[in-house]
């Protein structure tokens, strides 16, 4: 009777989760174990025959690829550069806004628009900006640091792809801040400033240990996206000039679908791109949550 | 007391700090702002006046950018094709999602502990180690290249943190719920759909805002999976006019334009609530 009922149990529970995880097997789980299997062979994606080659992709990828290695490096720069920049301005624009009493949900709205448009959208425009109307600014005005080759300038680039990525990707994170603020209790910080505290200690030392964990999610987010970064890039440079631009992510897409169709190497990438990400995550996680528990 | 208070608030409400605060505030709108300024006010102008009057206002209003711009990306079709794709994908989410969150909440024992930690799993799972496969599979099940394939492989990309949000709600709702119900001869389906659903709606919609938001602005897999203009989306579409016209910008403005006021337009609408769904999702995921 007892086993029955269990077995009852696991049969309903068996059918509400079947859809989800026949979808979720079909086009998630099958595709990464694939993956897997298809970075070990040198399938060109139409051949219907293949052969195993063992790891001489990953061999051939971290070893004998000027390119992949550059993509990567260039990718880590990135990565850095965007996990301080976009987690100090959002921090700084959430609690600038939160100050703020009637405007707050003025300038809530506004940082977070370009967040409702894709960066294909939002880095077609800023091509306009940069390549129509910054030299026409640059004349105007006599700064003739706006006038430069923004997306053809491979120094210049770079510094593209991080305006773009900010001003598309800083609002999230904002908004992930604020809701953070809003769970501190208005209790301590009145209490330190009751005790002399000015407000950036009261900032130092009662709000930022209190959003400590908010600062554990931002850093993982930026962190883990930065590093599939594809869509900025596209849209602005397409990982040029040269080559210059290139992320992992565009490398990898060249790879197997725009020029070579190596897609057992290609796959060989991507597994790499996985491994950094997760590593780096993971250490990422591993580090900030132990100084949560002591804060 | 309070008169005191309220007379050291409001002195420092206009000091110098505060000023400096507003200053930061419009500055850092101004720069989010630029681009989309930018791109209307040079949608409405004709060719030669944007090129010699860049940042002035159009002198007079032409849209025969937009006409120009809507044929060119076949607006129409592109926009029915991310809408579709979009309504196809959020609603089988919400449908199963739920319905396996649900339900692997309220079972104890292995399986469903089992079924939980292959679901959450995945979100490690970066789209790009995936991707080639994924062609490959979409190919052979003849899914690959229609609005409708394209929605189902999203339902396939997203049930799971949709899982996970559900899972992570029920515990809300109270268990003596679906003891009574099942008391007065409820069956497991009615129970689901009548009584349950209902009060899911606030992290429905908090995962139809997040997995609305994520299809309809996503490019890569459409960009793989899309070989006929019929079902191109709109951000296919426009990338393809940026490709074959890359600097006849009346064109292209225009068509950034169409493409971003729908959402937009939405946005402004309901940014209470999307704003919110953003914060529980991110929170939560």
């Amino acid at each position: 009777m007892n086993l029955s009922r269990k077995n009852k149990q696991s049969i309903i529970l068996l059918a509400f989760v079947l859809p989800s995880l026949l979808f979720y097997a079909v086009f998630t789980i099958a595709p990464a174990f694939g993956g897997v299997w298809y970075s070990l062979t040198n399938w060109n994606g139409l051949n219907p025959t293949y052969q195993m080659v063992g790891f001489s992709n990953y061999i051939e990828a971290l070893g004998n690829d000027p390119y992949f290695i550059k993509s990567i490096g260039f990718t880590l720069k990135y990565v850095i550069v965007m996990v301080v920049l976009q987690n100090v301005i959002a921090l700084l624009l959430a609690v600038l806004v939160e100050s703020r009493r009637r405007s707050k949900v003025l300038f809530r709205t506004i940082f977070f628009m370009p967040n409702m448009l894709s960066l294909i959208i939002g880095g077609f425009m800023w091509v306009f900006i940069f390549t129509k109307v910054l030299p026409v600014i640059a004349e105007k005005t006599g700064w003739l640091l706006l006038d430069q080759s923004w997306i053809g300038d491979p120094s210049f680039s770079f510094y593209s792809i991080v305006i773009l990525s900010l001003w598309g990707g800083v609002g999230y994170q904002m908004v992930i801040y604020i809701a953070a603020l809003q769970g501190v209790p208005k209790s301590l910080s009145e209490a330190a400033a009751i005790d002399g505290a000015n407000s950036v200690q009261n900032f130092r030392h009662v709000t930022l240990p209190m959003i400590y964990p908010a600062v554990t999610i931002g850093i993982f987010l930026t962190l883990s996206t930065s590093f599939k970064v594809f869509d900025a890039v596209f849209a602005l440079t397409g990982g040029g000039p040269g080559r210059s631009t290139q992320v992992i992510a565009i490398n990898i897409v060249e790879e197997a679908f725009r020029f070579n169709q190596r897609y057992g190497y290609a796959s060989a990438k991507a597994i790499i791109l996985f491994i950094i990400v997760l590593l780096i995550t993971m250490v990422q996680l591993w580090i900030m949550k132990r100084r949560e528990v002591e804060a | 007391m309070i008169a005191m208070q309220n007379a050291y608030s409001s002195r420092k409400k206009r000091g110098p700090g505060n000023i400096m605060v507003l200053l930061i505030l419009v500055i850092a709108a101004g720069f989010t702002l630029f681009p989309i300024y930018m791109a209307v006010l040079n949608s409405l102008k004709t060719d030669g006046e944007m090129l010699n009057h860049i940042l002035a206002l159009p002198t007079s209003l032409t849209f025969a950018n937009y006409s120009d711009a809507y044929h060119k990306i076949d607006f129409l079709r592109s926009f029915w094709n991310t809408i579709m794709i979009t309504l196809i994908g959020v609603t089988g989410i919400i449908l199963f999602a739920s319905m396996a969150g649900y339900k692997m909440s309220r079972t104890p024992g292995k399986l469903s502990q089992f079924f939980f930690a292959f679901f959450v799993l995945s979100s490690l799972i970066p789209f790009h180690s995936i991707m080639i496969t994924l062609v490959k599979i979409s190919k052979e099940l003849h899914v690959q290249g229609s609005t409708y394939g394209l929605g189902l492989i999203y339902i396939g990309l997203g049930v799971a943190l949709a899982i996970f949000l559900y899972h992570g709600f029920v515990k809300s709702i109270p268990r003596d719920l679906d003891e009574a119900a099942v008391m007065d001869g409820c069956g497991e389906l009615r129970l689901f759909f009548v009584i349950i659903f209902p009060l899911l709606l606030p992290i429905t919609a908090t995962v139809a805002i997040l997995n609305a938001l994520w299809m309809w602005n996503d490019f890569l897999l459409p960009l793989l999976m899309l070989t006929d203009s019929d079902y191109y989306t709109l951000l296919i579409s426009t990338n393809m006019l940026f490709g074959e016209y890359n600097n006849d910008w009346s064109a292209i403005l225009a068509s950034l334009v169409l493409t971003m006021l729908p959402i937009i337009v939405v946005y402004l609408l309901l940014q209470k609530y999307i704003l919110s769904g953003i914060a529980e999702g991110a929170i939560k995921g």
